[in-house]
């Protein structure tokens, strides 16, 4: 018995381990362990006729080569499986630089939109109001309200859209003509921003459109001082254009502030060491801005003795063509979604 | 304008450590806009003078001479096709390594030795245009080259030294200028450069006009608010010649050409002190007596004809002022000369003017007529009445000195009738370092007011009393504001230091719409694909006859751009469709959504002044979505699902009803209006066919529009949105398919069986068909009941029951047919 059992051993072992698909893995097990007619199986159903010394050893060194039989077959399995899926693995690679098919197509925000949003934002953290006003303004609000007396240039109509049979009804020539409304709803102390649409009649090309994008801010308290919007104005032109972004500021008249200036940054392109895009100066002019002249504030119904303000205006169009390199103002509105598409 | 640093240096004096740039710099930060620097004679390196020793036929060509040149310590052959060259000409010889405009060409060429018609040439004799010195000396022929015999430089001079062009131009942005009137003239720069360094400013000196008797000279000013002040003074024996050359070199270095002594000298006066003049030819002033002249101030007659200096002839009209004889205009008041009294090279006596203009009607008469000139950009600046004076005796003091025949013999007219608000202002120094934010002394204020030329006085420990010079006081300083900005800018704004002003912490007040419209944008785009495109407001009298709508609806530009878009619109529609047609060139398929204002004559708006009821349109904000493809799965349901997802973030219910009234760009089948609430927030449709052939689109459009305004006006009345409990009970799904009359809708099945049973959580339409199986004109429709309840399991015979009843209804209200 114990010599059959050696050599059943000595038989199986090897052939488990030369064994090459699970197929034949599978027949082999059946062959010795099968519950039918296993060769192991039979052998130990005949245990039964030995006495109880013999079972009792022969039985121990069964269940030894049962054992070993089944762990080199379980090795044997996993080998055989690990192997399957290697090769599995093997077979799946795939092009990663293939798309996903077929292509999802997805939607672009406007990239004014995009550009207003942002300095929406910004402003709103800083504690701004967002305010909307008229399109379609009034003279009063547009020019009177701001100290643009009625002999001044721009109210001419090679610069302004009047409407036809409302002689004091036009298209606003820029946001300032929310200064006093804002003023008249929430008096002060104020910080306000209005971006929106504004209207010049002026012929369009590459650098000018008849529609185009202001965002106009306003701050009024006791006690503000020029100081005060420099430090702003530096605040913002860090937050929009880089921390290492310095302003300057140099004397220009409108007529609704006084002192007025115009806000220069470091050229966004060259740092300021002067490139084509900055006429080699080094700067650009992003902002016009300046100290509320004191007839603004009366007509806001502040009283200037009072209070104090600064006002500034960004041209939010020439922002985003200077943000994405834009060198034709009128792709903007062109609903071209060649252009509209790449944002 | 051009400002010539040596012109400048008349007037003040300047350390060579001083640069052109420095001062440019400092004017830019401190006063204007200094646009450029050209330092002349930068383009005539290796140009010098030569003298022409021999010029003899070109062998080999019958246009061209062999000359041989002396440029001092050598002498060059150089083979030349200039028309006038002659033995003995001193000429401008361009050497081998210099640049020149061959030809008058743009681009510039290095001359190099050559060889011409086998001839070696070693320069170039060069003509005006080609060395960029035409202004200076204008060709009087074609191929002529420049002449200096006249002149008499040595050979060998380089010509940029033996022409004097040694200055420096700044160039001036004349748009920064436009509330400084006192800056039009190079007295006035100087002004500010003196107490931007500080460095003094030299008196502007002249000489008393000795009056004549020969002549009576009148001036009648008709009208005294549109000409304060008027002078004129008459000079005989004068002789029509060129101008001394430093006078033509200043005129040339701010960009002017030299005419004869007399225009000249009126030019060189209007950019030296600013004050625009005028002279006239005196002999040709109509005037009854033969020794008085009788000039009037007048406005025109109406359609009277005049011609101009510049030979255009207008019709006048009687809003503009003319200078006039005792039969018609001479002159279009401070803007331009007449043609008949200009100066010609026989004129002997003249009539030199010096006034002051209104500004207001000065600019629009130049507008009027197209003819802004210098004078006419002075003028309407509003100059101080003052500057007339020292105008005029320049301008005596120089013809005399250019003419020594030349003799005053009138008396000087002045007449004046003008006042300057000249303050004082009262201010103080704690009002201008608290509006600037800084700490300056008493000291330091008032002493840059007065290099500005303020005189100031002080008041007590604090207070100064500042009276305005009457340069600066026609309209540029006129308040306490005012002062503070003079001294900011000259002090430096970038001296200033930037606080932060300090503010209640309290978050800014909401714009909602705002909000919405962001939120919008968002849900269009990154959730259903489509692109956002911006249109103009206008819109175009076809586009309005495509829609079918009336014209007079909509609101008109008075002055509109093109004739062809007057309107403003109504509806982002057109424009949107106008897009979706271009767009078709490049893509097959175009959803884009607009979001803009609409203007709404016939509705009430924003109040247009603070102190009447005057109301302008109502400007509402529209979102406007169009959805288009070539492959024709465009229309109706792509956009209502748009719908669907902007209401479902919204947090929403709507309904789509028929229209009682249906516009005739909307399909009379397939437009609906969407309720929410019961209040009306847009449409839905499809584009009539018949509108849509119109924009060459021939698959089926699907519109949505939605007013934001009437949108949002409705979520702030809507209770906030609230989660409900999760039942802990099972639900039960059940479907049923049936078939109907297609013209029922799915809105009306829902609100017959909707309310049937409370436990019926939800009824989903998830398949509609028409086609094969179905009969015609029905439709087959499926749904998904789902019930439920949160205190209990539902068993079957109960929901079996409600389905009964279901089917029921569909059967007894609608006809339905179960299907299996």
């Amino acid at each position: 018995m114990q010599e059959k059992l050696q050599q059943l051993k000595n038989e199986a072992l090897p052939a488990i381990i030369s064994v090459k698909t699970a197929e034949e893995l599978e027949s082999l097990e059946n062959k010795y362990l099968g519950r039918k007619n296993g060769e192991l199986t039979e052998l130990m159903k005949g245990l039964k006729d030995f006495n109880p010394e013999e079972k009792k050893n022969f039985g121990q060194i069964l269940n030894e080569i049962k054992k070993e039989l089944e762990e080199s077959i379980n090795k044997k399995r996993e080998e055989l499986n690990n192997a399957g899926f290697a090769e599995q693995i093997t077979k799946e690679k795939i092009d990663l630089s293939q798309p996903c098919l077929p292509k999802k197509e997805s939607g672009h925000i406007h990239p004014s939109s995009i550009v207003q949003k942002q300095l929406e934002d910004l402003f709103t953290s800083m504690g701004f109001m967002v305010l909307d006003s008229s399109e379609l303004e009034s003279d009063y609000y547009n020019f009177e309200a701001i100290n643009i007396p009625p002999t001044h240039p721009a109210r001419e109509s090679q610069d302004t859209f009047y409407i036809k049979n409302h002689e004091n009804w036009l298209m606003r020539t820029h946001t300032s003509a929310n200064q006093v409304r804002a003023m008249e709803k929430y008096g002060a102390p104020l910080r306000m921003i209005t971006p929106g649409r504004c209207f010049r009649n002026e012929s369009t090309d590459a650098r000018h459109e008849h529609t185009f994008y202001q965002m106009e801010g306003v701050v009024i308290d006791k006690n503000i001082n020029f100081g005060h919007m420099k430090a702003v104005l530096e605040t913002v032109a860090k937050n929009l254009f880089g921390p290492e972004t310095k302003v300057r500021l140099r004397p220009k008249f409108y007529p609704f502030v006084e002192p007025g200036v115009n806000g220069e940054v470091t050229c966004l392109l060259c740092g300021g060491k002067g490139c084509s895009v900055c006429k080699h100066t080094g700067w650009m002019e992003i902002f016009g801005a300046g100290m509320i002249h004191p007839n603004v504030l009366n007509y806001g119904g502040l009283d200037p003795k009072v209070y104090s303000g600064f006002a500034f205006g960004f041209g939010l169009t020439r922002l985003v063509m200077l943000k994405y390199g834009i060198d034709d103002v009128r792709l903007l509105q062109s609903g071209d979604l060649r252009f509209v598409k790449q944002f | 304008m051009n400002i010539s640093y040596n012109w400048l240096k008349k007037y003040i004096t300047l350390p060579d450590s001083i640069t052109p740039e420095i001062v440019a710099e400092k004017l830019k930060l401190s006063t204007v806009e200094v646009e450029n620097i050209i330092r002349q004679g930068d383009g005539l390196h290796n140009i010098v003078v030569g003298k022409v020793l021999k010029a003899d036929k070109h062998p080999n060509a019958d246009k061209l001479k062999l000359c041989l040149v002396d440029v001092g310590k050598e002498s060059l052959q150089i083979v030349c096709g200039g028309s006038n060259v002659a033995d003995g000409m001193l000429v401008a010889v361009a050497k081998v390594g210099a640049k020149v405009h061959w030809h008058g060409e743009k681009d510039l060429v290095e001359i190099v030795p050559t060889k011409i018609r086998d001839v070696d040439s070693y320069g170039m004799m060069c003509g005006g245009s080609e060395i960029g010195l035409e202004q200076m000396f204008p060709a009087k022929g074609e191929k002529e080259i420049l002449d200096f015999t006249e002149l008499k430089f040595k050979p060998g001079t380089e010509l940029k030294k033996a022409l004097g062009l040694d200055d420096v131009v700044l160039e001036i942005d004349n748009k920064s200028l436009s509330n400084r009137p006192d800056l039009w003239g190079h007295y006035g720069i100087a002004r500010e450069v003196s107490v931007l360094f500080p460095r003094e400013l030299k008196n502007y000196e002249t000489k008393e006009i000795i009056p004549g008797k020969e002549i009576k000279l009148k001036v009648d000013v008709d009208d005294i608010k549109l000409c304060p002040r008027y002078m004129a003074v008459v000079v005989d024996g004068i002789k029509i010649g060129p101008s001394p050359l430093w006078l033509q070199q200043s005129l040339s270095a701010v960009g002017l050409r030299s005419i004869n002594n007399v225009v000249d000298i009126t030019n060189y006066i209007m950019y030296d002190l600013g004050q625009p003049l005028h002279a006239f030819d005196a002999n040709n002033l109509k005037t009854k007596n033969k020794n008085s002249k009788t000039i009037i101030v007048r406005t025109a007659k109406p359609e009277e004809d005049f011609k101009l200096l510049d030979e255009k002839v207008i019709k006048l009209t009687e809003n503009d002022l003319v200078i006039a004889d005792e039969e018609k205009p001479i002159a279009l008041a401070g803007v331009m000369g007449g043609f008949d009294s200009g100066i010609s090279d026989s004129t002997t006596t003249i009539i030199f003017e010096s006034a002051n203009f209104e500004p207001v009607n000065i600019r629009k008469t130049a507008l009027r007529y197209d003819s802004r000139t210098d004078s006419s950009a002075r003028f309407e600046k509003s100059l101080d009445p003052n500057m007339t004076s020292d105008a005029l005796k320049k301008a005596v003091e120089m013809i005399l000195d250019f003419c020594p025949e030349a003799k005053v013999v009138s008396n000087i007219v002045d007449e004046k009738n003008f006042h300057l608000a000249t303050g004082p202002i009262q201010t103080s120094v704690g009002d201008i370092c608290k509006k600037i934010g800084i700490d300056l002394d008493k000291k330091e204020i008032i002493g840059i007011l007065t290099r500005l030329g303020f005189e100031v006085k002080e008041k007590g420990k604090d207070g100064l009393s500042v009276k305005i010079p009457t340069w600066r006081a026609t309209k540029d300083i006129s308040m306490a504001e005012d002062l503070a900005e003079e001294i900011g800018r000259i002090y430096g704004y970038d001296k200033i230091e930037s606080i932060l002003p300090s503010f209640e912490i309290a978050p800014p007040e909401k714009n909602e719409l705002r909000d919405l419209e962001h939120r919008l944008r968002n849900i269009l785009s990154k959730e259903l694909a489509y692109d956002e495109v911006y249109n103009y407001s206008f819109i175009s009298d076809a586009q309005i006859e495509r829609l079918g709508e009336d014209k007079t609806k909509y609101l008109e530009l008075d002055n509109p751009l093109s004739k062809e878009k007057p309107y403003l619109r109504r509806e982002l529609l057109p424009n949107v469709l106008e897009n979706v047609q271009k767009n078709m060139e490049n893509f097959d398929q175009v959803n884009i959504f607009e979001i803009g204002k609409i203007y709404l004559a016939e509705l009430a708006g924003p109040r247009a002044l603070s102190n009447n009821d005057e109301l302008l349109p109502r400007q509402d904000s529209v979102l406007t979505i169009v959805n288009y493809s070539k492959k024709g799965q465009s229309g109706f349901f792509p956009v209502r699902l748009a719908l669907e997802k902007i209401m479902a973030d919204l947090k929403t219910d709507f309904l789509i009803e028929a229209p009682k009234f249906v516009k005739n760009f909307a399909h009379p089948g397939r437009v609906g209006e969407i309720f929410i609430d019961g209040k009306m927030v847009g449409m839905i449709f499809e584009i009539n066919p018949l509108t849509a052939k119109k924009w060459d689109l021939n698959e089926r459009v699907g519109v949505l529009e939605i007013n934001l305004n009437d949108l949002l006006d409705i979520l702030k009345e809507k209770n906030p949105f609230t989660y409900t409990s999760i039942s802990e009970f099972p639900t039960v799904e059940r479907d049923l398919a049936f078939t109907v009359d297609k013209n029922i809708s799915h809105q009306e099945i829902i609100s017959k069986i909707k309310d049937v049973y409370p436990l019926l959580k939800s009824a989903e339409l998830f398949d509609v068909y028409e086609g094969e199986h179905v009969k015609a004109g029905d439709k087959s429709m499926a749904y998904r009941f789902i019930f439920g309840s949160s205190e209990r399991t539902l068993n079957t015979g109960e929901v079996d029951e409600v389905m009964g009843k279901i089917s029921n209804i569909l059967k007894e209200k609608f006809k339905a047919e179960m299907r299996g």
